[in-house]
């Protein structure tokens, strides 16, 4: 289902711009590309800040470094992992 | 060379989880058996409800309008210090969580009432002890995180060796509180097993909460010794807001200044009591700073978080207690939590409480913002050995007038040149800064995530430094702020009560702690030097003034000090009545560059003194300052004074008034707030226009600037501990 993977993915750029107050606008933001580390300034306060907003707004938990690890490696794998855990979690 | 005057500890006290007293500290490194559990003091929810820290039992009233938990905590372990002597000369204490636990009741259930949150202020801790044991003397509040305590201790020390005290109550006081146990549990540094240091599988710290003193004094009865401190040194990492440089370059930097402050070898250090949080990065970085210290020849060492959790604020004293029964009853404490040791780290720290000689002891404490203070602490003086000629301080002398290279400060108007425009043409520069002001202070992604009052500060320390035509950073950095980062703090118990205590932001927590905005001028202009933040209402700058006075009364070729207020539109109002005097509500501030006087031309300001209202006369705290001035400065050499009149004084204010204007006569007295502005740090911005004033001859304070004739400006805050500041040029 590809085009609710990209509407995640929006929204989650859209969200951690906001949040971070990074200086770029969302549609800027490479689904791609690392998100640690490759330009957006990116760093650990700022996925600690990542962390309690997708666990407040979508209930899954980034609690482990493997786990930081997977999630933050791009905007997609962060959807990725976020529909793995709830899908998981669901009944 | 003189020796420099010694200072010696002669009372003790500490509470902390699992001791209520010395005694029954001496008895839990004895026999280390800790307690940690879940918080009772707040309720939990979710997965945090499972969470230990490390809660002092037996401390658990809350009735609605009792004395804050920090302040109980404070006031026991100062009378225990104290036991039942005279009243110590000055307190200098360090706390990060004030009133705040009972602020957050107070929020939650929605109250107005400024009443509710009259106890929330940093330094009401430390003038409630001063109120409760009768101190009259300079009532000192540092907020450096973790390193408060420690800190607290060395300006203590310096004040002693200054001759401005003789006997100084010095510790730290903090609280639980869910500020700080959301905020760390957001940062994943809390151990859900409860603190570990130095383990291999160690998950974090184990917040805790206590109160820690030492009486310390300069010239005391031989008998009444216990111990001695030897040296103290400060660093700051100027690294990164919460993470130590990986290195522990910071670290070493300020225990190499403590061993070189007590001038001793390394390898006289026979035990240190580490930081030793828990938490992986700590204890590597303090692992590396230890070994670039010390060598491959590692004193005995522990860190017993594990045992006590960490009190924040009040760990540095706490652990300087420790460190005290290490020397008296010569035991090694233990490194409890630990199961098996990080091979990595390439430490052996103590396993079991161990008998050992242990005559000087070195003790760790580094906080967020990257501030870093030790201590060296030693065994009192041999009954028979002489103390030598130099252990007697100096008799009260003024402190050295200094120098002022470079001078900004924000108003409503914007910085110094539009504010002192303003201000010739009679008009008032009351109100807040504007954003555009001061929000390019530094690059855009520098400053992404910072609120209102470190941008302020950015944007002060930056201009300062400019004006000033210096490049290299300060030696030495001191801020003051009453109400620290507020934004952060509201937005950070909105958000943590509008989600049922689930979650908030640890981006906002990191923000709130008051020295945050100090670490971020720090960072920016690369300044490992000491760092100070001194929150102390409405004369929060001039402490930050007296820190560095003192350090360079002893050497310290350069300094940076400033003090600012942000005003947030929900809190200010509560905790402070200026901010809710309408026009008059205002915020901004002011930094200065100072170097010694060396006879080049410019402004000086000296810090004169800080007094206490005594309860047994009728006068205010300012006219009782100005008698005991009068004594060392003729009152009649001032042009004018400049009067800071808080609005908290309210009705009390006018009859001190009428009082001061007797005692200063002929001297015409300027009450500067109604133009430049209700808050807390103003005094700040009045001392860099009267700077400036000094050297264009006239100060422009009221409907018409006043001719400066001697070129000489009195500044007094009026207050319940009054302090005055000279300006001259």
């Amino acid at each position: 289902m590809p085009e609710q993977t990209d509407c995640l993915v929006v929204e989650l750029a859209r969200k951690m711009v906001e949040t971070l107050g990074l200086d770029t606008t969302a549609d800027l933001v490479d689904p791609a590309a690392p998100l640690i580390g490759a330009g957006l300034g990116i760093d650990s306060i700022d996925t600690l800040e990542l962390v309690v907003m997708i666990e407040k707004d979508y209930g899954v938990k980034i609690d482990t470094r493997a786990a930081g690890v997977e999630a933050f490696a791009s905007l997609n794998a962060l959807a990725a992992y976020i529909r793995q855990r709830r899908s998981a979690s669901s009944p | 060379m003189i020796p420099r005057p010694r200072v010696f500890v002669t009372g003790l006290g500490a509470i902390c989880a699992g001791a209520g007293s010395v005694v029954e500290l001496r008895r839990l490194l004895l026999a280390p058996k800790r307690s940690f559990q879940p918080p009772t003091v707040f309720s939990t929810a979710g997965a945090s409800a499972a969470l230990p820290v490390a809660q002092v039992s037996g401390f658990d009233v809350t009735l609605p309008d009792a004395l804050p938990r920090t302040h109980r905590l404070a006031l026991q372990a100062a009378q225990e210090a104290l036991a039942a002597g005279p009243a110590p000369d000055a307190i200098v204490l360090g706390t990060t969580t004030g009133g705040i636990l009972t602020t957050e009741f107070a929020l939650q259930a929605g109250s107005t009432s400024p009443h509710a949150y009259r106890f929330h202020g940093l330094h009401t801790v430390a003038e409630h002890l001063a109120t409760s044991l009768g101190v009259r003397g300079p009532v000192l509040t540092i907020s450096t995180a973790c390193s408060s305590a420690a800190v607290a201790i060395s300006v203590a020390a310096a004040l002693l060796r200054s001759g401005h005290a003789r006997r100084v109550l010095a510790g730290g006081a903090d609280s639980l509180c869910r500020l700080t146990f959301h905020g760390f549990r957001e940062l994943q540094l809390v151990a859900p097993q409860g603190s570990a240091p130095l383990d291999a599988q160690r998950a974090g710290m184990t917040v805790g909460e206590g109160a820690g003193f030492l009486l310390l004094e300069s010239a005391p009865n031989r008998r009444a010794i216990v111990a001695e401190i030897l040296g103290t040194g400060m660093s700051c990492d100027a690294y990164h807001a919460t993470s130590p440089h990986p290195e522990g370059t910071g670290a070493a930097l300020a225990m190499r200044r403590a061993l070189q402050d007590a001038g001793l070898d390394p390898s006289a250090i026979d035990y240190v009591n580490l930081h030793g949080t828990g938490t992986v990065d700590n204890d590597a970085a303090e692992a590396r700073a230890i070994k670039q210290v010390f060598g491959s020849r590692l004193p005995a060492l522990s860190s017993t978080k594990g045992l006590t959790g960490h009190a924040l604020a009040a760990a540095g004293a706490i652990e300087a207690v420790v460190s005290i029964i290490a020397i008296s009853d010569g035991l090694l404490p233990a490194n409890t939590g630990m199961q098996v040791v990080d091979e990595k780290l390439e430490l052996h720290p103590v396993r079991e409480p161990t008998r050992a000689q242990v005559d000087s002891v070195l003790s760790n404490s580094f906080g967020f913002g990257g501030n870093n203070a030790c201590l060296v602490l030693g065994k009192a003086p041999a009954e028979q050995a002489s103390i030598e000629v130099g252990t007697s301080p100096p008799p009260t002398d003024l402190l050295p007038p200094l120098r002022v290279a470079g001078a900004a400060c924000l108003t409503a108007r914007g910085a110094l040149a539009e504010t002192w425009k303003a201000l010739l043409a009679g008009e008032s520069v009351a109100g807040f800064v504007p954003d555009a002001v001061f929000s390019k202070a530094a690059p855009a992604a520098f400053i992404r995530r910072l609120k209102r009052l470190p941008r302020l500060m950015l944007a002060l320390a930056q201009t300062a430094l400019h004006a000033s035509g210096r490049t290299s950073p300060p030696d030495l950095l001191a801020t003051g702020t009453a109400w620290g980062p507020l934004a952060e703090t509201q937005d950070f118990l909105r958000k943590l009560f509008e989600t049922g205590d689930q979650f908030s932001s640890p981006m906002d927590f990191i923000g709130s702690v008051h020295n945050a905005p100090a670490g971020q001028v720090a960072l920016l202009l690369g300044a490992q030097a000491p760092n100070w933040t001194c929150s102390s209402g409405d004369r929060s700058f001039e402490q930050a003034l007296l820190c560095v006075s003192l350090a360079m009364a002893e050497g310290a070729p350069s300094a940076l000090v400033m003090a600012a207020e942000a005003h947030q539109a929900h809190l200010s109002p509560l905790f402070d009545p200026a901010a809710a005097t309408g026009p008059l509500a205002s915020d901004g501030g002011a930094a200065l560059v100072l170097l010694p006087d060396d006879g080049a031309p410019g402004a000086r300001v000296r810090w004169l003194g800080e007094n206490g209202k005594g309860e047994d006369c009728g006068d205010g705290a300012a006219v009782a300052l100005c008698t005991q001035l009068a004594a060392r400065v003729p009152l009649d050499c001032y042009d004018a004074v400049a009067l800071s009149v808080p609005a908290a004084m309210g009705a009390d204010a006018d009859r001190e008034l009428l009082r001061l204007a007797e005692v200063l006569h002929p001297c015409p007295v300027l009450a500067y707030r109604d133009r430049l502005g209700q808050h807390a740090s103003v005094s700040a911005t009045a001392t860099a226009l009267a700077a400036r004033a000094v050297l264009e001859g006239a100060l422009p304070f009221g409907q018409a600037p006043i001719p400066l004739r001697r070129k000489r400006v009195l500044l007094l805050l009026l207050a319940r501990h009054a302090t005055a500041v000279e300006v001259f040029a």
